[in-house]
């Protein structure tokens, strides 16, 4: 039996300079924290994050790795614009690839069958074809004859994902109510990583959700990280919500360097164990 | 601008009390957060109990106890009659023309109800960055009817916007329908000052007033020359029952109705 379990550490070591990474989750929802803050402390640089964007697309702007970020928002729910995104955009650090949630999706699911591009008529008449002169259109070959965009395939080098639980093989399992697109990513992804809560054994998957929680199956997985708390500050329900006082922290350092240094150094550059036993100091 | 309008009710009272009347029973509803979210709960309680209320996080037939904070709040979920995929909300449901009713603001709004969600300034290195597309631009290509929510005000009604997230019934010169898209477009924009349609070129009409306000007042908050109708309606006040409803039950915190 094939045990895929790794470290936060393995995962980096397996991404090189310049690659596209897709991260799961949903703007500050079950976003995999601890893999993504290992990246930012990483000499890791000009990656392209494809991303339902959060704290990871606003931890690694304010980091400089980022090169790219292809998002159909980025935001932090109870905090509408992430702000070191927002940063990062207006200063033009970053190169942007706005696109309609459809629209993103439907690259994903493109990348996913190995399709080039998935034809949709959303993006026409949107200025994005103006910005993005690199999106096309085609003619539908049947009498309609229909213009429809050519949304090209978002394809991945690397998914991110974190799941409530999973076992050592890569099956793994969603608890709360909203699957996102992990599944999505890890099937237009190449490589794909996956931190959990909580490694359980397989036959032991069962006891805490229906099969239908069981979104993500081990044909779709290349490493399992166990990182209790891993997607902190963001919501992993049922486990825990949304640690909101501590993401109006994070959210404050974005206009004030000290207090970024400051948060650098004890939440960002610190091992995935450190960081625990910081949150427990803190209470 | 114009002071307040409305005696009883305050302008975002009112203008999802206004949105409110826009929805049929049996509609199929896309909600967003906001705004528009506070008039479809209001409606489900008032006229139209069997709105089938959509929220794209793949919540499907709703009945939130309260009023959820953001789309995922699982508020949405307990009571809801189904949860589907995200994927199937975007593909099957809006692209599948399932959507009677879409709601949108944005920043900015030209004559053509084309809306602008994503910046001020260059794309490139903007002056603001805004919050993106979301499901913005595919609501507006798909829903059957667009609702547009939106406080008047000069820099947001403007003649050109600075770049279009979500197109309306005419991006430079081309029509909706010259543009393959096949939901209806924007039907009326709902100000807190009054109310606007849209005429059979696609340019948006100011067709209703709220007590008390004057056509100087819309204008004074619209970047263009705004078409006034021959006869302009004037809305009834909102109901005591649905004021109630807003302010007891639906959002005693005043997170929308601030």
């Amino acid at each position: 039996m094939a045990d895929k379990r790794m470290s936060e550490a393995d995962v980096v070591a397996r991404i090189e300079d310049g690659m596209t990474i897709g991260v799961g989750g949903w703007g500050s929802r079950r976003k995999p924290m601890s893999i993504i803050r290992e990246i930012a402390r990483s000499p890791l640089k000009d990656l392209t994050i494809v991303s339902y964007g959060g704290p990871d697309v606003g931890l690694l702007c304010a980091t400089g790795k980022v090169k790219k970020v292809v998002y159909g928002f980025v935001s932090l729910d109870s905090i509408p614009l992430e702000p070191h995104f927002r940063a990062a955009r207006q200063k033009g650090t970053i190169e942007a690839f706005e696109l309609d949630e459809g629209m993103f999706q439907w690259g994903l699911y493109a990348a996913a069958n190995r399709l080039p591009f998935l034809p949709t008529r959303a993006g026409l008449g949107s200025d994005i074809m103006r910005i993005n002169p690199q999106l096309k259109t085609v003619k539908s070959p049947y009498e309609d004859g229909e213009e429809l965009v050519a949304m090209p395939a978002l394809n991945l080098d690397v998914a991110l994902i974190h799941m409530n639980r999973g076992d050592a093989r890569g099956n793994g399992q969603f608890l709360g109510p909203d699957p996102y697109f992990d599944d999505l990513f890890c099937n237009a992804a190449k490589q794909r990583f996956m931190s959990v809560e909580k490694v359980v054994p397989t036959e032991d998957l069962l006891k805490e959700g229906s099969i239908h929680t069981l979104k993500i199956n081990r044909m779709m997985v290349d490493g399992v990280v166990e990182a209790p708390q891993g997607a902190h500050f963001t919501t992993c329900e049922p486990d825990y919500g949304r640690d909101e006082a501590f993401q109006k922290e994070y959210a404050a350092t974005a206009k004030d360097p000290e207090l970024w240094s400051a948060f650098y150094a004890k939440w960002v550059d610190v091992d995935a164990a450190t960081y625990r036993a910081n949150l427990a100091e803190r209470g | 601008m114009a002071t307040d309008p409305g005696v009883t009710a305050s302008a975002a009272e009112r203008m999802a009390w206004r949105a409110a009347s826009e929805l049929r029973d049996h509609d199929v509803v896309f909600v967003g957060i906001g705004l528009p979210n506070l008039a479809c709960n209001l409606a489900s309680r008032l006229h139209a109990p069997s709105l089938n209320m959509i929220y794209e996080s793949g919540v499907v037939g709703s009945r939130p106890e309260r009023l959820p904070v953001s789309i995922g709040d699982p508020a949405l979920v307990a009571g809801s009659l189904g949860i589907v995929s995200q994927a199937d909300i975007f593909q099957c449901f809006l692209q599948g023309g399932r959507i009677a009713v879409g709601f949108l603001g944005g920043a900015q709004i030209d004559r053509w109800g084309n809306i602008n969600t994503t910046v001020i300034g260059d794309y490139e290195r903007p002056k603001v960055r805004l919050p993106g597309s979301g499901g913005a631009c595919e609501i507006a290509t798909h829903a059957r009817r667009l609702l547009i929510i939106m406080r008047l005000n000069r820099r947001a009604f403007v003649e050109r916007c600075d770049y279009i997230t979500s197109p309306g019934h005419r991006v430079n010169g081309v029509s909706r329908r010259e543009l393959g898209l096949p939901g209806g477009g924007p039907e009326k924009i709902i100000t807190d000052h009054g109310v606007m349609t849209f005429d059979e070129t696609g340019e948006a009409v100011l067709t209703e007033l709220y007590p008390g306000v004057s056509v100087d007042d819309v204008r004074a908050g619209v970047g263009w020359h705004l078409r006034v109708a021959d006869e302009l309606k004037t809305e009834a006040e909102p109901s005591a029952e649905a004021l109630r409803l807003m302010r007891e039950e639906l959002d005693p915190q005043r997170l929308f109705l601030k």
